[in-house]
């Protein structure tokens, strides 16, 4: 173990890295930080669109990265392997040698930071890295070292969905160094754009789910000095409940945090089973890029049309890109909505979030309070990888396709909370009566069966052809 | 670990691979062959190959074992098998699923990659997974055919 301010990495990693002052030096003299690229997105009332990006091998990541940026996107990703994300270090770095095409993410830490500086220097908008590590510490070293100013994840997101058998405590304390760090570099000028993945396990996540948690975990980041904070939430296909929930993300930050810390909403594109036809799932794309701006969030991170099938080439991964900004821009500044339903969606999102959150801040010990939470089902996730929640709360979608709670397991909801979420799940008189996997299956496959519904062209060629069903 | 009880005496053995944690399908998939009377100790997501292996040791009369491959990197998380095998361990069918390889096309090569390794049965979704158990249930309780 080696200390690098307070941040606990290897002794391997720390070995290779550049002394903590030319770090600084390099990420200060970064001409565009991704907090200016927010704050602008949100001066402009308009979202940037950002895709996820990264494969193996050096060389490719750079093209990509090339291709990408000619797309306009306003922030680009380095997305990381999954041997990486799960501190399998030596595999990514035997797979790098042998097949590198075999890896579905770049391994930054197995490049290292001089390679990372040559990506931040190939393109102009500035890089954030995505991951999926319960303890993205070494990782977050390379990154700032690479002069990368955003890092997605947290103690609770980046856990629950990423890991089998991870202590939050573990987590929660791992990422608590990454935010004290920030918080050092903010004192000394440096904002870090800190991402919030409220996404979850993406299937069928309540929006007061994912807002909870990321409230948490801003809470706890806030105290630990970060100053820039994107709080992502996953498009959960029915609008109104997605705008409600995006502007919920600002009245929240109100509540619970100090105004000194800047908050910024992001919509993650529909995170759940995406639709196989180009046309369709070109359509999700737009509408995407179209909410996000609807519901005041300063970015949208794109899907592609192949996100049915594995990750995508450059060409659909640019085009979606294009795709997300159409939804964005000014031809649709038209559209309107039911404004009172935003409101009352938005009413019972913060109702709810309040409910299972501040009991838990209530709490001296936050990190312990979490804890326990968790493990008594009082905060909990559907679907959960981690055996550390318990996934008791069964999600479903009401007529109109917005997603409640069917079950809520032992989540400490009031009677009006509960009475809503059932009534709004009623099934109408008469309607054939189905197991809840059943249920729970089409729920998943919600925008399959509208696809399917429409007169569209097969789906190209896949890697099974007809949608998975059960 | 978790240790989902059927009615009948039968018993899969069900996880997903090393390094992918996708857990949607894995949930899935244990409630559904529940409901077909299975008893599924699912050892969820991110389990090396060892853990199956020794978890068929635990569980000796499972009948297959499945696992579940949505990120891609397959090839990597189950290159133990040829070697555990010749150790004499998970000597039982393997049965894969999900999203086989890195990048939008599966090829037959990609499949045949995996079939090397020792992979005994690919599916591309988990609708034909009952099936497939039957079938191979039926096939292990046929008597050995008769030679000379
Ligand atoms: C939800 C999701 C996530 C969630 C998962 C939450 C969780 N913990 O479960 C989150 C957002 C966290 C996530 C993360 C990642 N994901 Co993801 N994810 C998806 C998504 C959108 C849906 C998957 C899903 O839940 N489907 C619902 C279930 C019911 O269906 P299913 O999983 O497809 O399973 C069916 C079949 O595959 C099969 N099956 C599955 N398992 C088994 C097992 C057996 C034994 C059998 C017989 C059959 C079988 O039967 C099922 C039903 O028919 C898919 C894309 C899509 N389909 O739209 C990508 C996808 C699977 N993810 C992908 C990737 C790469 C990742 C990441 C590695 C990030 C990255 N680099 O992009 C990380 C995972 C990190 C890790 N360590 O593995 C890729 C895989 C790419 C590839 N193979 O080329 C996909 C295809 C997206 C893409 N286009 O890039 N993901």
């Amino acid at each position: 173990m080696a200390d690098l301010h307070g941040l606990e990495i290897s002794a391997r990693t720390a070995a290779a890295l550049p002394d903590w002052d030319d770090t600084v030096a390099y990420l200060a003299s970064r001409p565009l930080p991704a907090v200016e690229v927010l704050r602008a997105a949100d001066a402009a009332a308009r979202p940037v669109v950002q895709p996820r990006c990264g494969v193996g091998g050096h060389g490719e990541m750079l093209g990509l990265l090339r291709e990408l940026e000619s797309a306009g996107p306003g922030i680009l990703s380095v997305t990381i392997d999954s041997h990486t994300r799960l501190l399998r270090f030596d595999t990514a770095s035997a797979l790098l040698r042998r097949r590198p095409a075999d890896l579905n993410g770049y391994p930054l830490v197995t490049h290292g930071w001089q390679r990372g500086r040559e990506l931040t220097e190939a393109v102009a908008v500035p890089l954030e890295v995505r991951h999926g590590s319960p303890d993205g510490r070494d990782l977050f070293a390379v990154a700032l070292a690479a002069g990368i100013t955003s890092y997605e994840g947290g103690g609770i997101g980046y856990n629950l969905p990423y890991s089998k058998d991870v202590p939050l405590a573990h987590s929660l304390r791992a990422w608590q160094q990454v935010d004290a760090l920030c918080g050092t570099l903010a004192a000394s000028g440096v904002v870090v754009d800190r991402e919030l993945f409220g996404t979850l396990t993406a299937v069928l996540v309540p929006p007061s789910t994912s807002l909870a948690v990321a409230v948490l975990e801003a809470v706890a980041a806030a105290r630990e000095g970060v100053r820039c904070l994107s709080v992502a939430y996953p498009q959960g296909g029915e609008p109104h409940q997605d705008i409600a929930a995006l502007r919920a993300v600002r009245s929240l930050a109100a509540r619970y945090l100090d105004p000194a810390v800047e908050v910024f909403p992001v919509l993650h594109e529909f995170m759940g089973v995406f639709p196989r036809t180009p046309e369709y799932a070109g359509l999700l794309i737009l509408q995407g890029g179209l909410l996000a701006r609807l519901g005041g969030a300063a970015k949208v991170v794109s899907k592609t049309v192949q996100e049915a099938y594995g990750i995508p080439d450059a060409a659909a991964n640019a085009a979606g890109v294009r795709t997300a900004a159409l939804g964005t821009s000014d031809l649709l500044d038209f559209v309107r909505y039911d404004e009172s339903r935003v409101a009352e969606e938005q009413h019972w999102i913060e109702r709810e979030v309040a409910e299972l959150v501040d009991p838990v801040l209530a709490d001296g010990d936050l990190f312990a309070a979490v804890e326990t939470a968790f493990a008594e089902g009082r905060l909990d996730i559907p679907f959960s990888a981690s055996v550390h929640a318990r996934s008791r709360v069964v999600p479903r979608r009401d007529r109109d396709g917005a997603i409640r709670y069917a079950d809520s397991g032992s989540l400490p909801f009031s009677r009006a909370v509960l009475r809503r979420n059932a009534a709004l799940l009623r099934d109408p008189e008469g309607a054939r009566p189905r197991s809840l996997i059943d249920a729970a299956t089409a729920d998943i496959h919600y925008f399959l069966d509208k696809e399917s519904r429409l007169p569209l062209r097969a789906p190209y060629g896949a890697n099974s052809d007809t949608p998975p069903r059960y | 670990m978790d240790t989902l009880h059927g009615r009948s005496e039968r018993l899969v053995i069900l996880g997903v691979a090393e390094s992918d944690a996708h857990a949607v399908a894995n949930h899935l998939i244990a409630m559904q062959l529940r409901e077909h009377g299975f008893t599924v100790v699912n050892l969820g997501v991110c389990t090396p190959l060892a853990d199956f292996a020794d978890a068929l040791d635990r569980h000796p009369r499972a009948e297959a074992v499945l696992i579940g491959s949505l990120n891609g990197h397959a090839h990597q998380d189950l290159r133990a098998l040829p070697e555990l095998r010749a150790a004499g361990r998970l000597r039982r069918p393997v049965v894969l699923g999900g999203n086989l390889s890195v990048g939008s096309r599966t090829t037959d090569a990609d499949l045949q990659r995996l079939r090397d390794l020792g992979v005994d049965h690919i599916l591309p979704d988990a609708g034909g997974l009952v099936l497939l158990l039957d079938m191979l249930d039926a096939a292990a309780r046929e008597p050995e055919p008769q030679h000379g």
